[in-house]
């Protein structure tokens, strides 16, 4: 069984993100970068698949990011995962959405796989649209925001969220699944784990060993950026210190009528 | 002429209101770009539905009962969506930014080769083109975005467009079934735990709680009693879904729930920048904290300073009493 888990590589959230106006893209140079924080759970979620599973179960981490991302990549391997493919080239900047699955499927395909995770959503984008592109490109049963799963065999079993609950989906490998954190917490990674990542591979990929059919990177970019403006800044507003619940109350009521909402 | 696909999402024989919402506006763009406005209902229930957009002012309403659709997750939508489009040709097609709206969005994106737009705030047509509003990086960045492409799919966020109904005219049509097509992703079970609660993303009052909630109860009484008052869903801070008080789909901020009510009001929340990237949209921000120099202050539009378990109860009481309309 081969689990693919592809992960991101974003600034740190407490980074101060810019994004270049000439170029419109995000600044990713000057900025501490970190593992997306929601791929965490999808290789928590892998590992613990392969725990289960144990012997011939492999984790191949795939990400699609500069060649500097790959002390990042380490975290992966020492968290427990077994390899990893860093797909870099130059002609992948300005990849939207369409071209960062289409890319990244090659490259999974290349690799091979029963079963991709991923995480939600990217904490820099936060479009939770890749997983799903991803799944028709590789042209397999996607399932998302799965919060539970279990491999019985070649078949999956899984809950998704719902807004109101959830659904219990099964389906035949190879499948795509994102994980949300009600998957559990992500281990850290121990110092043995530590230790052995140094050992570990990762594969580099370009492009020129995907030989796409279709242009990626900004040429190929379906949409593009117009303007980008900063939004007004909240201002600071009203704050009335209150002696009891009563008076609490009546201030919130006042407001509220005055700002008709009530 | 471009014509402007709804993919209308349903419940119970209810369209969701980001399905209204977006209906509404699909209305005022196909109108500037000169084509229809059709909607897509699948499923149980879909022709009432589809009934029911017609009053949102689309003028076909493409439906399908077929129970595929219930017993298998996601593809069978993409299927219909995609005959649709094609039949359509170059179009706008609009999905909310849900769940289900950005499994279906990037999966006929990718398929139609199309340019996806996702948490779009607002549409426009300028020369005759599409444009998105998006805000970025926790909404540090408002992006307008345009497509390259002959279909564009926008995936909205609930709240950001105003629905309206009441009106008359167009036409309820049956679809096809797609030809040739198997599906493997099997629904076994639908769980439902919160039944007719309105989530976090869609509702237009949203009662947040934090760490200062200080347990499970709290939400289950006194912020929910204050919801249910004003029609609106509770929420939360990353804090207290760690603590295990509430579920992850009630979070809100950076890795929850991004979301703009007309009323948010925090309940023992600080204000951290990861929980203000959630919620800095909402129309207004009421917070209710103990202390006077929480980071939530510089941005609330009012923050009574005092005691939530005092507050909040007299609050529901003065709300339900209706004593505000005194
Ligand atoms: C990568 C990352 C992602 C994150 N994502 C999110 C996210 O999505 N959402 C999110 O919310 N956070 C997120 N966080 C966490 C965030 O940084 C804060 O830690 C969190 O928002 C704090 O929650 P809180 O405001 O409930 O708790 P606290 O900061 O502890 O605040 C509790 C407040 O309650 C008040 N209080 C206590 N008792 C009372 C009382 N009786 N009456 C009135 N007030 C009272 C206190 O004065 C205090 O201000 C993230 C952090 C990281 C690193
Ligand atoms: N460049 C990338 N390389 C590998 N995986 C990615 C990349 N971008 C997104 N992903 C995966 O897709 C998920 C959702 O990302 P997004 O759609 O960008 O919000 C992430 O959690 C990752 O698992």
């Amino acid at each position: 069984m081969k689990i693919v888990v592809t992960v991101k590589l974003v600034p740190d959230t407490n980074a101060d993100k810019r994004i270049d106006p000439a170029s419109k893209r995000l600044v990713r140079t000057g900025v501490e970068t970190v593992l997306n924080p929601f791929d965490e759970y999808a290789i928590e979620a892998a590992l613990q698949l392969k725990d289960k599973a144990g012997e011939g179960t492999t984790v191949t981490v795939v990400t699609m990011a500069p060649e500097s991302g790959k002390e990042v990549v380490r975290k992966a391997l020492a968290m427990g995962c077994d390899d990893a493919v860093l797909l870099s080239d130059d002609g992948l900047a300005g990849s939207d959405v369409w071209g960062t699955a289409y890319a990244l499927a090659a490259a999974i395909k290349k690799s091979g796989f029963d079963l991709v995770v991923c995480g939600t959503q990217s904490t820099d984008a936060i479009t939770g649209e890749l997983p799903g592109a991803l799944a028709e490109f590789l042209g397999v049963p996607g399932l998302t925001y799965v919060r539970k799963v279990e491999l019985n065999g070649t078949t999956l079993a899984a809950e998704r969220e719902t807004d109101n609950g959830y659904l219990k989906v099964s389906c035949p490998l190879p499948a795509l699944i994102s994980v949300t954190k009600s998957i559990g917490e992500a281990r850290y990674p121990s110092l043995k784990g530590i230790m052995g990542a140094k050992k570990k591979t990762i594969a580099p990929l370009t492009l020129a060993d995907l030989a796409l059919d279709a242009p990626v990177g900004s040429v190929g970019a379906k949409t593009e950026v117009l303007a980008l403006a900063q939004p007004p800044a909240r201002e600071k507003g009203k704050v009335v210190h209150v002696a009891d619940g009563a008076e609490g109350a009546r201030a919130i009521v006042d407001f509220l009528k005055e700002k008709k909402l009530i | 002429m471009k014509d402007v696909i709804v993919y209308v999402e349903h419940d119970g024989g209810r369209p969701r209101r980001v399905s209204l919402e977006s209906a509404t506006k699909a209305k005022e763009l196909a109108a500037a770009l000169g084509g229809k406005t059709r909607a897509v209902v699948l499923g149980k229930d879909a022709r009432a539905v589809g009934a029911e957009m017609l009053t949102y002012g689309v003028d076909v309403a493409h439906v399908a009962e077929d129970a595929d659709v219930d017993a298998f997750a996601i593809d069978p939508q993409v299927d219909y969506l995609e005959a649709v489009a094609r039949e359509a040709g170059p179009a706008l097609i609009v999905v909310p930014y849900t769940m289900i709206g950005r499994d279906l969005g990037s999966r006929l994106g990718a398929r139609l080769g199309a340019g996806m737009t996702a948490d779009v705030t607002d549409l426009k047509v300028e020369g005759g083109r599409v444009a998105c509003v998006s805000p970025k990086l926790g909404g540090l960045t408002i992006t307008t975005c345009g497509y390259l492409t002959d279909y564009g799919i926008a995936a909205v966020r609930p709240n950001a467009f105003k629905a309206s109904g009441g009106q008359a005219g167009g036409e309820v049509v049956e679809l096809a079934k797609p030809a040739g097509k198997s599906y493997a992703m099997k629904v076994e079970d639908v769980v439902v735990e919160a039944a007719g609660e309105v989530g976090v993303e869609e509702a237009s009052v949203v009662v947040s709680g934090g760490r200062g909630v200080g347990g499970p109860e709290p939400f289950k009484t006194i912020l929910k009693d204050l919801a249910d008052a004003l029609g609106g869903a509770v929420g939360a801070s990353r804090a207290a879904v760690d603590a295990g008080w509430v579920t992850h789909s009630h979070q809100v901020g950076q890795t929850g729930k991004t979301i703009s009510p007309s009323l948010y009001i925090a309940v023992g929340i600080s204000g951290a920048i990861q929980h203000k990237v959630g919620m800095r949209t909402a129309g207004t921000i009421v917070a209710i904290n103990k202390d006077g120099s929480v980071p939530i202050g510089e941005f609330a539009d009012l923050l009574v300073v005092g005691d939530l378990f005092q507050i909040v109860p007299e609050l529901t009481n003065h709300i339900k009493s209706g004593a505000h309309h005194a």
